[in-house]
């Protein structure tokens, strides 16, 4: 598996494409940096010596809402209490909110950038088993003897690791990146969690390697799908055209639907955010972070069982 | 002799279409089996299929003792083969395509890949990008990817398809040498009949799906009864005894008949006996050519 998979990196890294790829994310890095970078020269951010009394008056609020909502909304009502939470734990402990830029910051800034790494992975995954067929070097590939099965698993495998490699360039760029433009923080931070009513301090760059992969899970899902996709279909551009067409207006159409009828809940994309879960509001009520990582597998399973099923059992013919 | 490859009544239907009917041959170790037929015969299908990229609708097919229908990593193993044109990667150079393929075998060194570079005689242009190769080259590159694992059956579909008179010389003294040395088993298939001559040991007739015939090369254009033609002087009266003995076909310089080579010392002590001139016997060879248009013919008026 080890080789087959070395096989397939060497294949996408070899393509001029990926280069480009590549390039375009460090560009985007840097451009990113040179923006904030700008920003806070032309209008430094200043500490706020009120800060106590303005998370006073935001916990009060907070209060207000959380009474006048009851127990309806059980979601709106977590996120209050996170919130209160969180604040009350700022006053005790004498922890300001942040107002600098930092190398931790600037990672968390760099984030956006994920969705252009996801578009990428969804383009190579369209391409991995559809781009074999439409040069024909699938007939040399499949004459091993390999299982098919195999061959295809080590595919699926080469795109998660290229997704990875991809968020880890961001990560690590941007930290080189933030660590020159903008340097290490003045003083420890460290990131306020709200776990089970508790707020803990974790550190910043293993909670951002965390936010890094939890706000990747969409476009994981999305490459999942463009990767069957192409070993059913065994049409690169089909796959990108339909996955990139879903990752762009999937969400949209999902929250249309979501506010009209109650089984939008199963379409895939009310599943993707599962952010919702933990900062914000779900797009239907009653929907769960269970239900959703529920969904999700299911989803994650008929799609390997498509590909696979298909990709085992076809003639090659190309 | 023992068969490397042999294929139990295997037929093909794709789409409720019947491709492939009911064919049963075997190769046997060291030969170079030809499969012959017009386009659209089925020959690439009936290639597909042992080399596992299509299924068996029916029947099995074994290789070197192994059932692609049970096994087929087991008989996979030992073939190599081309199928229609020798895609490689073109943004690879022809090393690290071949690289690719090794890296799916067991036990390929990098000497043996090496010593297969030499041998298909791309040492040269072995580092520049497939994109840049030449048609004749990419075929090279496609049989030094045949061979890297030592296999015992080599299977070419239609090697020779574009390549020019020198490029096919080429690829038929290759297969020579690997049948000689290696003691490997090659088919190649094509509908052209004048390679398959000079290439095969024996060849076998698809046409339509079905085999139509196998012959051994030599026998394929020979059969018991050989034609001769006897160049003679005036026939006078040995006209008739030839005519209801030999059944010869008598023409202006003499006469053509079907005999047993052992059979003609006879005839011309005979013709010598009558005083009749005999300046020359010579046997008339059928080209392959003329055979197959005969067997096709037959088949033709059975159907
Ligand atoms: N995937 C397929 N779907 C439908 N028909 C096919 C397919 N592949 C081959 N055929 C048909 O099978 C027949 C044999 O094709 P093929 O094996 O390519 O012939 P050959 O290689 O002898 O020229 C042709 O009539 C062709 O149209
Ligand atoms: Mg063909």
């Amino acid at each position: 598996m080890g080789k087959l998979i070395i096989n397939e990196w060497i294949k996408i890294f070899r393509k001029i494409s990926t280069s480009a790829m590549i390039g375009m994310l460090l560009l985007s890095v840097i451009g990113i940096g040179a923006l904030f970078k700008y920003q806070e020269e032309t209008n430094p951010m200043q500490d706020n010596p009120n800060w106590e009394q303005d998370i006073e008056a935001q916990i009060t609020s907070d209060q207000e809402n959380l009474t006048s909502i009851g127990g309806n909304n059980t979601q709106l009502k977590m996120h209050y209490e996170r919130q209160i939470a969180l604040n009350q734990y700022r006053l005790q402990h004498d922890i300001a909110p942040e107002s600098e830029q930092h190398i931790w910051s600037f990672v968390g800034d760099a984030q956006p950038l994920i969705s252009l790494a996801g578009l990428f992975t969804i383009i190579v995954a369209a391409g991995i088993v559809a781009s074999e067929f439409s040069s024909g070097t699938i007939k040399l590939l499949l004459i091993r003897p390999i299982n098919r099965m195999k061959i295809l698993l080590s595919k699926y495998l080469t795109v998660l690791l290229f997704g990875v490699s991809m968020l880890a360039i961001i990560y690590l760029f941007s930290s080189i990146v933030g660590l020159i433009l903008f340097g290490l923080p003045s003083s420890d931070v460290s990131h306020l969690a709200y776990s089970n009513g508790e707020v803990v301090e974790r550190n910043v760059a293993i909670n951002l390697v965390g936010e890094y992969f939890l706000s990747s899970i969409d476009l994981l899902m999305i490459a999942t799908m463009a990767f069957m996709i192409s070993s059913v279909f065994r049409n690169s551009s089909f796959a990108v055209g339909i996955s990139l067409f879903l990752l762009f207006m999937g969400g949209t159409a999902t929250m249309l639907l979501a506010s009209r009828f109650e089984w939008a809940k199963y379409i895939l994309f009310a599943n993707t955010d599962l952010s919702v879960y933990f900062d914000g509001v779900p797009p239907i009520d009653g929907m769960t972070l269970s239900f959703s990582i529920f969904m999700l597998l299911v989803y994650f399973f008929i799609f390997h069982l498509f590909a696979f099923g298909v990709f085992a059992k076809r003639d090659v013919a190309a | 002799m023992s068969a490397v490859l042999t294929l139990e009544n295997v037929s093909k239907t794709i789409k409720g279409k019947k491709i492939i009917n009911d064919l049963s041959l075997s190769v046997n170790e060291g030969e170079i089996f030809g499969l012959l037929g017009p386009n659209g015969a089925g020959k690439t299908t009936t290639i597909r299929m042992i080399v596992g990229l299509m299924g068996i609708t029916k029947g099995d097919i074994i290789v070197s003792g192994k059932s692609v229908n049970k096994d087929f990593e087991g008989a996979v193993q030992h073939i190599g083969a081309i199928v229609e044109n020798p895609e490689m990667y073109k943004h690879l150079t022809g090393y690290q395509n071949l690289r690719q393929y090794a890296r799916m075998h067991k036990g390929i060194t990098k000497q043996k890949i090496n010593e297969v570079i030499k041998l298909v005689q791309l040492s040269e242009r072995i580092d520049e990008k497939v994109r840049t190769y030449s048609l004749g080259m990419r075929q090279r590159l496609g049989l030094a990817q045949c061979l890297l694992h030592d296999p015992k059956l080599l299977i070419l579909d239609e090697p020779t398809n574009g390549l020019d008179p020198a490029g096919i010389r080429e690829i038929r003294d290759h297969l020579r040498m690997l049948t000689k040395e290696k003691q490997m088993s090659v088919i190649v298939s094509s509908h052209l009949l004048s390679e398959m001559e000079m290439m095969c040991d024996r060849i076998a007739i698809i046409q339509q799906g079905s085999l139509t015939d196998v012959q051994q090369v030599r026998g394929f254009v020979n059969d018991d009864l050989l034609d001769y033609f006897i160049e003679t002087g005036s026939l006078n009266d040995a006209m008739d005894w030839l005519q209801t003995d030999w059944n010869a076909v008598i023409t202006a310089q003499g006469f053509t008949i079907k005999a047993k080579k052992e059979d003609i010392p006879t005839l011309l002590k005979r013709l010598i006996d009558s005083d009749i001139a005999v300046y020359s016997a010579n046997q008339i060879v059928k080209t392959l050519e003329d055979r197959f248009l005969e067997v096709t013919a037959q088949k033709g008026e059975i159907e």
